[in-house]
């Protein structure tokens, strides 16, 4: 009898290779240089970062999750101390307010009343938090197309209450075909699902070269990396064991696979303040 | 459930203005390298040793003094002085380092040791101390927020120490590992603390967790990321009890203090 020694291989395989999912950080360049990704922008209740008004501008969507409207109305003036605060306050519109209710300012809901942005009162629904609200709205926009889905920054995700930052994190979770990104001054945060490759590019003039790989939510029996100044080869990272945190990128693209769903973190560069973050 | 778990009691007694003289309540405090919360002051007084991981050290020298306007700084400075400082020495200014070695403050230079963390690294000289005897309770402010990678090293340092009481403080919350291995009761100051509290199933899932003293308690509720993670709950009353098959993260809110208040 023939044997067919080609198939006897292709059965020691233990599974197709994943697919690859790509990872950039295109959001963070000055305007000028093309935006691979269409993305909406949600704006929580802590600190805005530095590089708002950029984020903001290339944005296709803009919401503010209830007291995050407040951090637009106080904060964003302050990026541009030589204009008119109304000025700026007209022109960083948000298109829809959205979430409970229960931080945002009179006079702040107000005013973005009367510039015609969209009020979604959801403070009946105590279930979901004000970032899944804002998640949900964007996933049933028109905008956001089957064959060319939005990208969603997240700014105020993290610091302040810790119960707020983990409910936070979750989202990423519960939400894995949805590319989320969670952002602060000082780094940002995406999930990494295991049932793809990953492949990560680094702007090294924004971003690094301090980052992480943290098993949130489930020990990963099986990790391995490039890129990396310390690469995992098949590592097991667990709390209560190792995590990789304090590593560095070495390049300009990291791999990462896992057997388990990971969250990548990155630095992000202060940068000179002279510079302006915004287009011209 | 086993009711032969032993019961872990936990309180927060730092944060009253004066505290009881028992063992419980003895703490270390250590100081890492973001803003000091506005109770850092009372802390520092009440503790049994005080050390400063690397850039900590800036944030006393700096930040103390302007939660004494009306007093000279020097003096400040002065009265707020670290037993040890200890790290690897990459964030610690030179001015900051030269006036605390001037004053006898204990600085161990660990920058050979890239392997562990500055948070580590103080664990283990508490560990090492004789105040160890006493099985000392380690107090750490500013472990959270900044690099998440550098929060989730902290946060990890709870589980890597499960045996040591550590609990990470903010001006915003407080974080404690509730070990699966005891049932626990929590202890609430209610002046001090809460609402706002979470269960969070940080490093792996919990099948049954169950809790009594929550506006939404757990009843053999399963817990993971991508599921249910207990946040935004609120504390009933001055007693929380917790018990699971996982290691969980217990975080509570602080409240924000009067500020004329010392």
């Amino acid at each position: 009898m023939n044997v067919n020694t080609k198939s006897l291989s292709v059965s020691h395989r233990l599974q197709p290779a994943m697919e690859v999912m790509s990872h950039s950080s295109s959001f963070l360049l000055p305007a000028g240089e093309t935006s691979a990704k269409r993305y909406a922008l949600i704006v929580l209740n802590q600190n805005i970062p530095c590089f708002t008004p950029l984020l903001w501008e290339h944005a296709k969507l803009r919401l503010c999750a209830d007291g995050g409207a407040n951090r637009i109305y106080d904060e964003l003036p302050l990026f541009f101390p030589r204009e008119d605060a109304l000025l700026i306050r007209n022109r960083y519109k948000p298109d829809v307010i959205k979430g409970d209710m229960d931080s945002i300012r009179p006079d702040v809901l107000r005013f973005y009343l009367s510039l015609g942005t969209k009020v979604i009162d959801e403070s009946h629904d105590q279930d979901t938090t004000d970032l899944d609200k804002c998640i949900l709205f964007i996933r049933d926009s028109p905008l956001n197309q089957e064959s060319s889905k939005l990208q969603i920054l997240a700014t105020g995700a993290l610091g302040g209450r810790f119960d707020h930052e983990a409910g936070n994190l979750n989202v990423l979770y519960r939400y894995p075909d949805t590319r989320i990104t969670l952002l602060s001054d000082d780094c940002l945060i995406q999930l990494l699902p295991k049932t793809h490759r990953h492949e990560i590019h680094i702007q090294p003039s924004l971003l690094g070269p301090h980052c992480g790989l943290i098993p949130i939510g489930a020990p990963s029996a099986k990790t391995t990396t490039t890129g990396l100044q310390w690469d995992l080869t098949d590592t097991e990272m667990r709390f209560g064991g190792l995590v990789s945190t304090s590593n560095l990128v070495k390049g300009e693209k990291i791999t990462v696979e896992s057997d388990s769903d990971l969250l990548w973190t990155i630095s992000i560069k202060k940068q000179d303040p002279n510079k302006t973050l915004r287009s011209g």
